[in-house]
């Protein structure tokens, strides 16, 4: 278990920078909702990877989708990062996690870093832009300039993470994507990116580094940002969705190489790595209790079954002490790692 | 927020949208920031690397600007390439890297868009040394192609023609074309003063220096493997 103190104090930072904080909830990812569905591991994904849910048996799985922000207070359509947190529910009885949004890149590369960002990225008013500035945006080629605020958005941390991204490079990269990442027409209509390298083991012993994204069958789309967005149609359009036809997702699986960031979630890798099509997921219906499968699941990334190991990258080591306090803050259920 | 502006507002924010604006700002703002803070063309072809799979299934967009900017120049082009098919697909499989390539005329241009696998100067060079003769058939038809035919004889300089005429393939992601513009600058500044607010100047700026460029390292449906693995796996010999 990673340091439960750092771990607090992770927790803590976001805590304390959340417009709206409310015991007994997610600090992040707030809103959500829970999902059921199946895995089928591809014909191929054996020859990757020993774990047992890419055997090519029929996985029972949970799946999370939500709201990057947190707050309990519902904002669909406002550009947001979102979540997919699956649970692959073992045949034996356990179970291993996988944790993506739709952010390629993570912003910090470390817990260093993070705390850094906490402290430079704070809430700060968020008003509209004088149009005069506009102009003076425009007249500078800034196009386009800031975009308004969202109906009853007045504070963000959009400042003070462009200031950190101004002084750290690494950082770049994943504020640029999150600013204009938008919203997704339906949760099952955007790519998840797990972030961070894990290593897979073959039937042969050999270990390969490798990233994991999810793929929507439907394709991505997002919402139209020049109409007002809407606060809630994610999970009604969701429901809807999955009582006319289920929504899929493919399972990628790139495969890094030597001198790729192992460690370093902040960097992306090339896209001419291999990559593998390791399984499809189906999702069938929105779960009908989701107390239980909503909001107390508890999601972890380190949850790993046999065949997948975490990389060195001290983010993800730092989420699993961060995830289990949060759950722990919460009262989320726990669930056996092994 | 969309729905509660007032009408200067509405009207700023229908400007920056407008035609009008986009082609004013392009007459005017375009080359005055042009001016200010002028910007060096980015150069072509594949980013150097050690890296196995950065060395498989490279691209590259060669486009030659043809010296009759006519339709006759442009048939003379069209007719070149037909007349030499044979040549240049023999000449292709003996060069034995080559995914794909294609010759397409675009405007006043003859381009060539190939992938292949392995470094940039070993293709060309192989390239010439199989199918050089047809080459020059095309080259002569350029701008600038004179001083570098019979190319089979001009091996370097003909490499460095090609290069210039290759396209600058811009990042997949949007900051790392931000660390070309430093790196072609000599930028070696510790960072802490960027201005991410200035990256759509910068990206404009730098398509007013690099008019015709590569969008990110494009889609692959089998990244990572050689045409000779692909031939093999498939079955089809060599």
């Amino acid at each position: 278990m990673a340091d439960s103190s750092e771990a607090r104090r992770l927790v803590d930072a976001i805590i304390a920078n959340l417009p709206d904080p409310t015991p007994g909830l997610r600090p992040v990812h707030t809103i959500g909702v829970g999902v059921d569905g199946y895995f089928m591991a591809s014909d191929v994904a054996r020859t990757y990877c020993i774990a047992e849910h890419f055997k090519g048996q029929r996985i029972k799985v949970s799946v999370r989708f939500s709201n990057g922000i947190g707050s309990p207070f519902q904002h669909d359509g406002w550009g947001d990062v979102r979540g997919m947190a699956t649970r692959f529910h073992l045949p034996d009885g356990t179970a291993t996690d996988l944790i993506a949004t739709t952010l390629g890149e993570f912003f910090v590369r470390n817990v260093e870093d993070f705390f850094e960002f906490a402290k430079v990225a704070k809430l700060e008013p968020y008003g509209r832009r004088s149009p005069w500035l506009k102009i003076w945006d425009m007249l500078q080629l800034k196009l386009p300039p800031p975009r308004d605020p969202y109906p009853n958005e007045t504070e963000n941390v959009n400042a003070g993470a462009l200031r950190y991204a101004n002084g750290h490079r690494f950082a770049q990269l994943g504020v640029v994507q999150a600013a204009v990442i938008g919203a997704p027409v339906s949760y099952a209509r955007a790519s998840y990116h797990a972030v961070h390298t894990f290593i897979v083991t073959d039937p042969n012993g050999v270990r390969r580094p490798v990233r994991f994204s999810w793929q929507p069958v439907a394709g991505v789309r997002n919402t139209d940002t020049k109409v007002v967005p809407r606060d809630k149609y994610l999970r009604e359009e969701l429901e809807d969705r999955l009582q006319r036809w289920p929504a899929r997702f493919m399972l990628m699986m790139t495969i890094g190489e030597a001198g790729d960031a192992l460690d370093d979630p902040t960097q992306p890798w090339p896209a001419m790595r291999n990559r593998v099509v390791m399984g499809t997921l189906t999702l069938i219906k929105v779960a009908e209790d989701q107390a239980a499968d909503g909001e107390r699941i508890s999601f972890n990334p380190c949850r790993l079954s046999p065949g997948i190991e975490a990389s060195g990258d001290p983010i993800l080591k730092a989420r699993k002490g961060a995830y289990e306090v949060s759950r722990e803050m919460r009262g989320g259920c726990p669930f056996r790692w092994s | 927020m969309p729905g509660d502006e007032g009408w200067f507002d509405r009207f700023v924010n229908g400007l920056q949208e407008s035609d009008v604006f986009k082609r004013l700002a392009s007459l005017v703002l375009v080359p005055f920031w042009a001016w200010r803070m002028p910007v060096k063309p980015l150069p072509g072809g594949p980013r150097p690397s050690t890296q196995p799979g950065d060395n498989l299934q490279c691209m590259m967009n060669l486009i030659m600007p043809l010296k009759i900017k006519s339709p006759i120049g442009r048939a003379e082009a069209a007719k070149a390439i037909a007349e030499n098919k044979d040549a240049i697909f023999a000449g292709l499989n003996n060069v034995g890297t080559v995914h794909f390539a294609r010759f397409v005329i675009v405007g006043d241009n003859i381009c060539m868009f190939s992938v292949y696998d392995g470094d940039f100067t070993n293709y060309i060079r192989d390239f010439i040394a199989t199918i050089g003769g047809v080459f020059n058939a095309v080259v002569e038809l350029a701008e600038g192609g004179e001083k570098v035919i019979p190319c089979e004889c001009h091996v370097e300089a003909f490499i460095e023609w090609v290069r210039a005429r290759d396209l600058y393939q811009v990042p997949d992601t949007i900051t790392d074309f931000l660390r070309d513009q430093e790196a072609l600058n000599g930028d070696k500044a510790i960072p802490g003063n960027d201005d991410l607010s200035l990256l759509p100047r910068k990206l404009i700026l730098q398509l007013r220096a690099n008019a015709n460029v590569s969008l990110g390292s494009g889609y692959r449906a089998y990244p990572g493997f050689s045409v000779a693995q692909v031939r093999k796996r498939l079955g089809i010999g060599w």
